[in-house]
């Protein structure tokens, strides 16, 4: 089921991905953590518009990131 | 001590868990917490099996849209000054009134330079400002509303873009809409900013957003030189704010505040009805920090303008003889080419400083005599064309922080050289923008 | 006389935090700062049964990590101030994201109660959570409430000074990190029993704290 990994930015609207990859400095990547996105967590695309930022849905809360944030976070389908 | 044998054993710890796991043990322990998480939720909560889109997303999906997104926020910002204006206004005139009133009684006491400082100084001085207190904390309500309704999340992730572009982030969007209300709390709200130079930017050009104590300021000329367009002339102050606090964002990161972007990731609320107790309390928690300084500063100030008025004894009130006229009079000259190179007015914005309410209230006490509005009163008196009102208002906006504003920018950062690049900077950038506006405009309307 | 209580309001951003706050503190709050910073700090106090309630509420965190300055000063109000309950309030509609600082209280070992917040939203969205089962396996008090529309509060009073009352030192939470960590875990805990700090915090905390790099406890073994 797991598909090669992509950046976030690729996903569209509506798709359920599984986090493989948190590519960003130690301070960035424990504040994502602490949101709830590690790898291994899947979620849920809400929105998503080109070089624009993200909105997805992780353990039932909408999280917003910016646009440099969803070339960091490489998903798997 | 056992203390560095402590620090030495969790390094090593530390490399033996990333070979073995090839990641950060921390990764590591926040999964184990979350699969202690998962396995208690499985146990415990029953979810729909789809999740349908919620009104929610249907409604962010227009409002988070890239192109009308940031149309419908000016859109909802405008209407919001409608609200705030258009209910105000009786209220504010019946403040007035009854100022009045009481300024008349109180000159009428003696001894005379009692009633003189009672009636021409504090009542009208205070009272000026004091009037502001509607739309004032009218727009701390309409900003508590839009926090918690959650729709400031929505709109600092529009704004995100227009902020990306700049350099800024969609993070400082909040503290920017903060400011609208007052630039004190706002700078405090920088806080969340975890990028240094973000949020030095972010500081720096806080002030230009229009705040509330400038809200006096346009009243009183908006409606004495552009009557009947109030509303639009108001805006267009907001907006100027606004233009130039990217402007000038966009001009500090690529120079002296230059490096990388931080990251945007922020939760997005659900939207929630904001109840009438949460909005009350927050709009007066704002709203009373406001009050204690215009009771503090400005009738210190006031005080002290007044005194500054009578001397030397004996002198006509607040006419040019007066030391305050004196102290006028020597920076009057700068203003010339801004087109108000009057000493009340550089008295008026001398004391801006202390707070912006109090240019109102320098005005109020300096032109006490007269009894119609007192924008007409400058207006005749100094013999101000709309264009030298507009010119000052844009002043007004633009150059230095009020005390209050400062103090807060010295707390935030630390550093008397940023501190005083905030005082000094937009001092310069105050005298070009209104020197601009009163030297173009006169081209075309003589 | 009346009896002193001290509880701290902790909790994620948009969980409703201020509300609750509010709807115990009404008009009776005060806004200062925490010392030495310029973080706000919100205070108030109710009377209630006989109890003077003092009410601190701390910055709104998503964990207890280190990483900004409201994390280290909500954490060291709990760990330094020592108050008699710590209430977390959990927004039940995003239970799973909630919960991640619920259990880093645990495992620190603070009195906790869990004020499982939004309940209304939760139902809107077609949740069910089993609330006595979950208090039971967390071993934490749950109480269910909706701040927005106020209820909840009087049995949030009522279970506060009921663990206020009993005093018992609540036992740290203790997770499985697997065994490779967990033999880490132990080593250290050993070493750290051996200095002072393990007088204030529990051993085993520092520990795991230690090994997720945690720069504020870093920092106190170097001194």
């Amino acid at each position: 089921m797991a598909g090669y990994p992509m950046p976030l930015a690729m996903a569209s609207p509506g798709e359920v991905v599984r986090i493989a990859d948190v590519r960003a400095g130690r301070g960035l990547t424990r504040r994502l953590a602490d949101m709830g996105l590690l790898p291994g967590t899947v979620i849920r695309i809400i929105n998503s518009q080109m070089r624009g930022p993200v909105v997805v849905e992780v353990k039932g809360t909408r999280l917003a990131l910016g646009h440099g944030m969803a070339h960091k976070i490489l998903v798997t389908r | 001590m056992g203390k560095r044998e402590v620090l030495q054993a969790k390094d090593k710890s530390l490399s033996h868990l990333r070979t073995i796991y090839g990641d950060e043990a921390e990764t590591v322990i926040a999964d184990g917490r979350y699969g202690f998480i998962s396995s208690l939720i499985k146990e415990t909560l029953k979810k729909p099996a789809v999740e349908e889109v919620t009104l929610s997303d249907r409604v962010d999906r227009v409002l988070l849209n890239r192109i009308v997104g940031i149309p419908i926020f000016l859109v909802i910002l405008y209407g919001i000054f409608q609200f705030v204006f258009t209910l105000s206004e009786p209220l504010m005139d019946r403040i007035d009134a009854g100022f009045d009133w009481l300024a008349d009684q109180a000159i009428g006491i003696s001894p005379q330079w009692l009633g003189s400082l009672l009636g021409d100084g504090v009542i009208t001085g205070v009272g000026t400002v004091l009037t502001f207190i509607p739309p004032i904390f009218l727009l701390f309500m309409a900003i508590a509303v839009l926090e918690d309704s959650g729709y400031m999340a929505r709109a600092a992730f529009v704004a995100d873009r227009v902020m990306h572009s700049i350099g800024l982030h969609g993070r400082s969007f909040i503290p920017m809409v903060l400011g609208f209300g007052c630039n004190v709390p706002a700078i405090m709200a920088t806080r969340t900013i975890d990028n240094t130079r973000d949020r030095l930017a972010t500081i720096l050009i806080n002030p230009l957003m229009s705040c509330g104590g400038r809200l006096p300021i346009y009243a009183l000329f908006a409606a004495a030189f552009f009557a009947a367009h109030e509303g639009i002339v108001v805006f267009s102050f907001y907006l100027i704010g606004m233009v130039l606090a990217l402007a000038v964002a966009f001009l500090l990161r690529k120079s002296v505040l230059s490096g990388p972007s931080a990251h945007f990731v922020m939760e997005l609320p659900s939207y929630r009805l904001p109840t009438l107790k949460g909005t009350i309390i927050h709009m007066w928690e704002r709203g009373r920090e406001f009050l204690i300084r215009a009771g503090t500063i400005i009738f210190g100030a006031v005080v002290l303008i007044w005194f500054l008025g009578s001397m030397p004894w004996g002198v006509e009130y607040g006419s040019e003889e007066s030391w305050i006229g004196h102290i006028g009079g020597v920076f009057a000259p700068i203003f010339e080419p801004c087109g108000f190179g009057d000493w009340q007015a550089a008295t008026a914005l001398i004391f801006g400083f202390l707070a912006k309410e109090a240019v109102v209230g320098t005005f109020g006490v300096l032109f006490a005599a007269e009894e119609e509005g007192l924008g007409t009163v400058i207006g005749a008196q100094l013999g101000w064309t709309p264009l030298v009102a507009y010119a000052f208002m844009a002043f007004s906006l633009v150059y230095v922080p009020c005390a209050a504003t400062v103090a807060m920018i010295r707390r935030e950062t630390k550093s008397w050289k940023w501190t005083g690049f905030a005082i000094g900077y937009s001092l310069v950038l105050g005298w070009l923008v209104a020197t601009l506006i009163y030297q173009i405009g006169r081209l075309f309307v003589g | 006389m009346a009896r002193e209580i001290t509880i701290a309001l902790i909790g994620n951003p948009n969980s409703g935090k201020t509300t609750v706050f509010n709807n115990l503190t009404g008009a009776r709050q005060h806004v200062g700062n925490w010392p030495g910073v310029t973080v706000e700090k919100k205070e108030g106090s109710l009377d209630y049964q006989g109890y003077h309630i003092r009410v601190v509420d701390l910055p709104g965190v998503y964990s207890l990590t280190a990483y900004s300055l409201d994390e280290v000063i909500a954490r060291n109000f709990v760990v330094e101030g020592k108050p008699d309950v710590v209430v977390d309030i959990v927004d039940a509609s995003s239970l799973e994201r909630n919960l991640y600082l619920t259990v880093q209280l645990l495992e620190m070992g603070a009195r906790v109660i869990v004020a499982l917040n939004m309940m209304d939203q939760a139902d809107l969205r077609g949740h069910s959570i089993d609330t006595p089962r979950l208090s039971h396996l967390l071993g934490v008090p749950m109480v269910p409430m909706s701040a927005n529309r106020n209820r909840g509060t009087a049995e949030l009073l009522r279970e506060i000074v009921n663990v206020a009352e009993k005093k018992t030192q609540a036992k740290p939470l203790k997770i499985e990190y697997g065994r490779e960590v967990e033999g880490e875990i132990a080593n250290l805990e050993k070493l750290v029993s051996q200095t002072e700090l393990s007088q204030r915090y529990s051993p085993r905390w520092l520990a795991v704290k230690l090994l997720e790099e945690d720069e504020d406890i870093a920092r106190k073994f170097k001194e």
